[in-house]
């Protein structure tokens, strides 16, 4: 895919601040290159604020990521990315256990607790895509509706059938690989005829092995028989396109992003680390979707962070965005500049997304800004498995269990996915770094003796990560506070957050389904939670380690009323009528999904109402009032 | 004079297997500068040649079902099938060397000789007496070892004049040119490369389009930059390297107006050129390395062979397989020559005695 060269260079913030676009964006991730794409080729002139550096997208830049990861000591989602104070982001890293009352403002996140979250999102150029796994499914019909028929949580104002053509924009957008027969379950459908762009990727080696004890299982679940089944996941990465897709036209991968012509990417290679970074641009990352926004025209002004949201006190409309445009990472030094346009649309993730309105005072008339703040519980189980299974082969997860992803027991407890684990205990204990270290250190191997130990460790190791589902709960939430600043001078998101009982529940209960399903593999459990864990939960006696699942939602959620909610169910802002909040924080319920997809088609579905938008308030009366000139009129 | 040029089935097969040759010849000299590159340094170039690798191993799927179709069956494990290196490609009336060695401005010399567009001036000069009768000459006329080629270019549109002849007299004697197995073909299911598809040969047409594939993807079509599916041919690829600078769309010749490029000639393993087992001290690990990957790379073509006569599936699995070569290649590279300071080992590419029996 080929990045239009100087894109990124094509506009200043004095130009910005001297012209009135049609829509403003605020980030450049997966929402807002959905949208400017969508709204550019329907002719309107769109602008991206972007907070990272968001320089040309090459193949260069792009290696350097890579080269900044493999140099990397720790290998976490950020480890590709430079430390910048003036567009800070939280690093599963810098968590730190809370002392209760005691707020931890050691890192960007301030966290109350009480639970201390090591959740994570990316703001560079792409954001969160540049570091996601693309496992991409779409939530279940009953996600939709959890409150109606489980009484849990909130329900939609839009249901399953009304997203699905949406899905299906965003599966050709992303480029799924998937199999509709295994894609088939708990209710989800797919119109006659339908495919996915690429044929399903295989099952692993050690996918199959777990199979061969789980499938078949029969488990009890709300008194309910379930029988449990390995099956593969669909995928962001690129696998053989499916000629049956698009009613024959087929599908064409779209590999690497550069400014000039590179032939990568265009085929999963099975390099292990899709996360952070895939080696070659198979896998998905929203700067696919942004090369073709630039390619329509949509100008891009990076290292500029949004620092305030202005609103017309009479009609409650947006009237510019303040922005603070900074020259080096390092220095605070910037300009202030204004955007301003027809619509605004705010895409900077769930907790960005909260962060700039309630910075700009702008709480929402329901008082739900902010609040609600979801993001799955992730619950590791691991264990030795009895024979060489092959782990550190292919992507990250290629398979797992989603048969309790849904069901009647949701009335009592989460519901969860298993994702099977092809790259070893690295998330719950540092594997395979820490097994060098335990085998040179505590067992004095070295040479080939140090290798064959090496290999006889690793390639047995096996970890089921739960991801179990976090019902939207107000006293979650995010807030800011003017004592705690970033560098720019921007409120940092202070963040109250525990994990809910019935979370918990189904955390339990999946304990002991590891156990048991380990117990079939004649796999020995290795798991231990520590007291010690900043992630540390205790629930009926026992402790479990919680991890983030950086799937965050819930923020702005989506709503039927502006009493209950604030955004409508095309994420438009019920109090600010040209003001759309987009990306998880709309959703009202997180299921057990994780969340990219379900953020790619409500935009699809919101860009059509922007569209819709733009062209009924054609009222030159408006433009012109928007255009007078109050670019002044903000602090500096 | 015919008996150089296409008449009979026999010498279609017998061209088809010479371009199954050419384009696999192609391949350890680019493959050889690829893994030369130091880890991480000259992406530019590492792209350029990556892409370049790729699409020659798309050239000999095409080659193979073009071969195919014809009722003939590719065998890349045949004896003569790798060259010796230097092997000879034809310039004009003259010809130059190949040779395997690290990446390097005369590397990227011989690279643009290869994929330079070349058209004969006149008619009778498109095949002329072979200019030297030492090594092994590509591209030279496989029905007559003494006649070659005015450029590969013209071999090719020697090998489509053959099929248009050969279809017409066929046709005339109510007879079919293409009766091969249409499942031994290589479809874009079992292929992939970012700059092309394989093309399923069914007929005069496809094995046209095919042929003109392979010539137009090294240097371009009807004199521009581009091939027939918008890329840039490997001949203004390699130029890039030489002049610093991308093409971008709209750009004439010689005259590339993209982005700046950086080439860094000195990260770079100083490999042997053209190396043999023999340059390797007898019982050293680095002649056994490069033994071992001899027995790859005879195993690889064996596997090429496989998927190329009635099992296209196998190609799915020639990435792991790749990655395998690029392993043993640079483990070889990475390697200084035992009493050769600041030569390092390289892969030497010589089949005899891992196909075909002893050396």
């Amino acid at each position: 895919m080929l990045y239009p060269q100087n894109a990124a260079a094509r506009t200043d913030p004095e130009a910005v601040s001297e012209t009135s676009y049609d829509a403003v964006i605020v980030g450049g991730g997966i929402s807002g290159a959905i949208i400017a794409d969508q709204l550019s080729r329907a002719g309107q002139r769109v602008l991206i604020l972007e907070a990272g550096p968001g320089d040309d997208m090459t193949i260069e830049g792009y290696e350097e990521y890579l080269t900044r990861f493999y140099s990397a000591v720790t290998k976490d989602n950020q480890s590709p990315y430079a430390v910048n104070p003036n567009a800070p982001m939280p690093r599963s890293t810098d968590v730190r256990n809370i002392v209760p009352g005691q707020p931890d403002s050691s890192s960007y996140l301030v966290q109350n607790g009480p639970y201390a979250t090591d959740t994570v999102y990316t703001r560079v150029l792409g954001g969160t895509t540049m570091h996601w796994e693309a496992k991409v499914m779409r939530m279940l019909p009953e996600d939709f509706e959890m409150a109606s028929r489980y009484g849990q949580g909130l329900d939609w104002p839009i249901g399953y059938d009304d997203l699905e053509p949406h899905y299906q924009a965003a599966e050709r957008e992303i480029g799924v690989s998937a199999d509709v027969e295994d894609q088939t379950f708990l209710g989800v459908t797919y119109p006659p005829g339908y495919v996915f762009p690429m044929r399903g990727l295989p099952l692993s080696y050690l996918d199959k092995m777990v199979a061969r004890g789980v499938d078949g299982t029969e488990v009890e679940a709300g008194g309910e028989r379930v029988t449990l089944k390995v099956r593969p996941f669909p995928q962001g990465r690129n696998g053989i396109p499916n000629p049956a897709y698009d009613g024959g036209k087929g599908y064409t991968p779209v590999g690497a992003v550069s400014t000039h012509q590179v032939e990568t990417g265009g085929r999963c290679q099975g390099n292990n680390n899709c996360v952070p970074l895939c080696p070659v641009q198979a896998r998905y990352h929203a700067g696919k979707t942004l090369a073709k926004a630039l390619g329509n025209g949509v100008e891009l002004l990076a290292k500029s962070v949004a620092y305030k949201v202005h609103t017309d006190p009479v009609n409650g409309r947006v009237t510019q965005i303040e922005f603070r445009t900074y020259r080096d990472p390092s220095s605070p030094e910037h300009v202030t500049g204004t955007a301003r346009g027809r619509i605004f649309v705010i895409g900077a993730g769930a907790i960005e997304n909260a962060r700039l309105m309630l910075a700009s005072g702008l709480n929402s008339s329901s008082g739900l800004m902010g609040r609600n703040l979801m993001d799955h519980a992730y619950l590791l189980n691991w264990a030795l498995l009895p024979e060489i299974a092959g782990t550190g082969r292919g992507t990250n997860s290629t398979g797992g269990i989603v048969d309790l992803r849904g069901g009647s027991f949701r009335g009592k407890h989460a519901g969860f996915g298993i994702d099977i684990h092809n790259d070893g205990w690295g998330w719950a204990t540092g594997a395979p770094f820490t097994d060098l270290q335990h085998i040179v250190d505590a067992k004095h191997k070295f040479g080939p003796d140090l290798r064959r130990a090496l290999v006889d460790q690793v390639s047995r190791q096996l970890l089921f990560a739960f991801m179990v589902e976090v019902p939207p709960n107000p006293s979650n939430r995010v807030t800011v506070d003017p004592a705690y600043r970033d560098q720019l001078g921007n409120m940092r998101p202070v963040l109250s957050y525990s994990i809910p009982d019935y979370t918990m529940r189904g955390a339990a209960y999946g304990r002991r389904l590891a156990q048991r399903i380990f117990e079939r593999l004649g796999a020995e459990d290795c798991t231990a939670y520590s007291p010690t864990d900043y992630g540390y939960v205790s629930y009926e006696g026992q402790g479990y380690a919680i991890r983030g699942g950086n799937h965050l939602g819930g923020t702005h959620v989506m709503g039927t009323s502006p009493a209950n909610s604030v955004v409508d169910a095309t994420q438009r802002s019920w109090d600010h009528q040209n003001l759309y909040l987009v990306g998880g924080g709309s959703m009202p319920t997180i299921g057990t999904a994780n969340v990219t997809l379900t953020i790619a088609a409500l935009c699809f579905k919101s860009a059509e109402r922007m569209i819709e938008q733009l062209r009924a308030e054609r009222a030159p009366v408006a433009l012109l009032a928007g255009t007078s000139g109050s670019a002044q009129g903000s602090g500096q | 004079m015919t008996e150089s040029k296409i008449t009979t089935i026999e010498d279609l097969h017998t061209y088809l297997y010479a371009a199954l040759q050419l384009e696999h010849a192609t391949i350890p000299p680019y493959m050889t500068a690829l893994y030369s590159l130091h880890n991480g340094s000259n992406s530019p170039a590492w792209h350029t040649l990556r892409v370049v690798v790729v699409e020659e191993m798309l050239h000999l799927a095409l080659a193979a079902n073009v071969l195919n179709a014809v009722g003939g069956s590719p065998d890349l494990t045949a004896r003569d099938f790798v060259p010796a290196y230097p092997a000879c490609l034809p310039n004009g009336e003259k010809d130059f060397e190949v040779d395997i060695q690290s990446f390097s401005a005369a590397a990227v010399e011989t690279f643009l000789n290869i994929e330079r567009p070349a058209k004969a001036p006149t008619q009778e000069r498109r095949l002329v007496p072979r200019s030297r009768r030492a090594g092994q000459l590509l591209a030279a006329s496989p029905t007559d070892p003494g006649m070659q080629y005015y450029s590969i270019g013209e071999f090719y549109a020697e090998i489509a004049r053959g099929l248009k002849h050969l279809d017409e007299e066929y046709a005339r004697h109510n007879r079919r040119l293409f009766t091969g197995d249409r499942r031994r073909q290589v479809t874009p299911e079992f292929f992939y490369s970012g700059g092309g598809e394989p093309i399923v040969v069914t007929g005069l047409e496809s094995a046209l389009r095919a042929v003109d594939f392979i010539a137009g993807q090294g240097e371009g079509l009807g004199g521009g930059i581009y091939d027939s599916k918008d890329e840039l041919a490997h001949y203004y690829r390699f130029q890039q390297l030489k002049l610093g600078r991308y093409y971008q769309k709209g750009d004439q010749p010689d005259q590339p107006t993209g982005p700046p490029l950086w080439v860094d000639w000195s990260t770079v393993y100083p490999v042997l050129k053209n190396a043999h087992l023999d340059n390797y001290p007898a019982g050293s690990e680095l002649r056994k390395a490069a033994r071992e990957f001899n027995e790859t790379y005879a195993g690889f073509l064996s596997f090429l062979t496989k998927a190329f006569t009635g099992q296209p599936e196998l190609l799915l699995e020639a990435v792991p397989e790749m990655f395998r070569l690029r392993d043993e290649m640079s483990r070889l590279m990475r390697n200084p020559i035992p009493g050769r300071p600041g030569v390092h080992a390289a892969p030497t590419f010589e089949m005899a005695g891992v196909v075909g029996g002893e050396a």
